[in-house]
């Protein structure tokens, strides 16, 4: 079922996923059930006012629908600012941020991530850092810092220590990126 | 007083005359601070967040731990960082089982995450510590005659319960205002103050709806209060409006440029920061409104 079919109101019950609702609460977001759509958290969220065609309440409904496919083939989820008005705001407690959370760990396990996430997590993990800047070091010259700032860069044993903590994480055993070799990566701007 | 320095990503490599700015006010202001050596990416939104929480919450764990061994708080000026740092140590502190497995983790590394640092945000640190009254006595230049639009910034504000620093009513936001009017400035209100920026993961997913955001903002600013100046209370905000405007204004969506500060740039340079270093890297030009400032 493609994001244009739900978008226009064409819903196709029987090829629903009733496991998604499972899924979604074992991977952090424990209060799906809670919601009664009542819509309070998508007038607070900026992805509405930017028209994006799934946003938290949307989502929400669609995991109760069982619409995997629809959600994992629209970009929607990516573009949560994280931003939790709609937490600040829901009088049920859902979380709904923590929702579309739970539903990016679901298509990350599907391998239905954008490659600017994976991208991200390669230089998170080469580097200690999602955005990373390789000619950075002429930038912070100009306004009279040193080369590198003082974290994982500047700092090889700081770096080793942050890999293997990520080695110890579902990342490692969900294979995304590789972790074998390390390299520092020229730029990556999440 | 002495706190931790967590500078993050966008504020080291993208904006350092930012950086430069948080290194110059706060021991103008009688506050050491410490590079917390070794720290890492927070980790933010799309990456760890995105795959697991007990992983999530172990990187950013580790970013704690540095803090703890030095019995510091953590500062930083992203809004991201302070989201998720802040997050992170919400959910270890009220899930036993998440803070288990993550020290579980950690162990590997000889580390262990007590929760015993508080994440500030770095304008909400010195507001509460020291009040605006003292900076204000601190400072040799004022923002007299200035009209300014705030970009106060998501992470800032919600969700409340997760935040050491926080607002009363975090949908009508005073902080960043009181410390503008501190420093002089009048302080314009605007329809679209709360509005998300549209930086972060939108930007990176869909830059046509992240720049709609960033231009409803701007032009309720501009037909609002029509300020001499944007100030932003998050790095993230920052990068956004500075370097939005010129794409908005090649668009012909907008026929105006608004210098953009974030605010501890504007304390160090009421403090007396040299301002090549502390906005030396504004897109957008800043240069008359330093000079103003500079020239009382």
């Amino acid at each position: 079922m493609s994001s244009d079919q739900v978008a226009t109101g064409v819903i196709n019950l029987s090829e629903g996923d009733s496991s998604l609702v499972n899924e979604i609460k074992e991977l952090g977001g424990e209060e799906l059930m809670e919601c009664i759509q009542c819509a309070k958290c998508a007038a607070a969220c900026p992805m509405v006012l930017a028209g994006f065609p799934f946003f938290n309440k949307r989502i929400i409904q669609a995991i109760f629908l069982g619409l995997r496919d629809a959600l994992l083939d629209d970009s929607s989820i990516w573009a949560c600012q994280s931003c939790n008005r709609c937490t600040e705001v829901c009088p049920r407690e859902v979380n709904p941020f923590e929702i579309i959370q739970a539903m990016r760990r679901v298509a990350i396990r599907e391998f239905a991530l954008p490659t600017l996430s994976i991208e991200g997590l390669k230089s998170l993990y080469d580097t200690g850092h999602a955005v990373y800047l390789a000619g950075a070091g002429n930038t912070r010259a100009k306004v009279g810092l040193p080369e590198k700032p003082p974290s994982t860069v500047a700092n090889p044993e700081a770096l080793k220590e942050l890999q293997a903590v990520i080695r110890k994480t579902a990342l490692a055993d969900l294979g995304i990126i590789p972790m074998d070799e390390s390299g520092v990566k020229e730029t990556c701007e999440v | 007083m002495k706190v931790g320095f967590f500078v993050g990503c966008n504020t080291a490599f993208n904006r350092p005359d930012l950086e430069q700015a948080v290194r110059y006010a706060f021991p103008a202001l009688g506050i050491e601070l410490d590079d917390l050596e070794g720290q890492s990416c927070c980790p933010s939104w799309g990456t760890m967040p995105s795959v697991d929480v007990v992983g999530w919450c172990a990187v950013g764990a580790r970013n704690h731990t540095i803090a703890e061994e030095k019995g510091l708080d953590i500062v930083t000026v992203c809004g991201s960082c302070y989201g998720s740092l802040a997050e992170s140590k919400y959910k270890m502190d009220t899930h036993p089982e998440i803070k288990a497995q993550v020290n579980e983790i950690l162990k590997d590394i000889g580390r262990e995450y007590k929760g015993t640092s508080n994440v500030r945000l770095a304008f909400y640190y010195l507001y509460h510590e020291l009040g605006p009254d003292r900076i204000k006595e601190a400072v040799k230049y004022k923002l007299d005659g200035l009209t300014v639009a705030l970009q106060p910034g998501c992470h800032t504000l919600w969700p409340s319960k997760v935040y050491y620093d926080k607002e009363e009513d975090p949908f009508h936001p005073r902080v960043l205002k009181e410390m503008c009017e501190a420093l002089g400035a009048t302080v314009g209100h605007y329809t679209r103050l709360i509005d998300c920026c549209g930086m972060g993961a939108m930007r990176s997913t869909d830059m046509e709806k992240s720049l709609k955001l960033v231009e409803k903002k701007l032009i309720s600013m501009k037909n609002e209060v029509n300020p001499d100046l944007i100030v932003t209370g998050c790095s993230s905000c920052l990068i956004q409006f500075d370097t939005a405007q010129e794409l908005l204004r090649s668009g012909k969506k907008i026929n105006f440029e608004i210098p953009v500060l974030h605010i501890m740039q504007v304390l160090a340079l009421c403090l007396g920061a040299d301002p090549e270093k502390v906005t030396g890297l504004a897109k957008t030009d800043v240069s008359r409104v330093v000079n103003r400032i500079l020239e009382g």
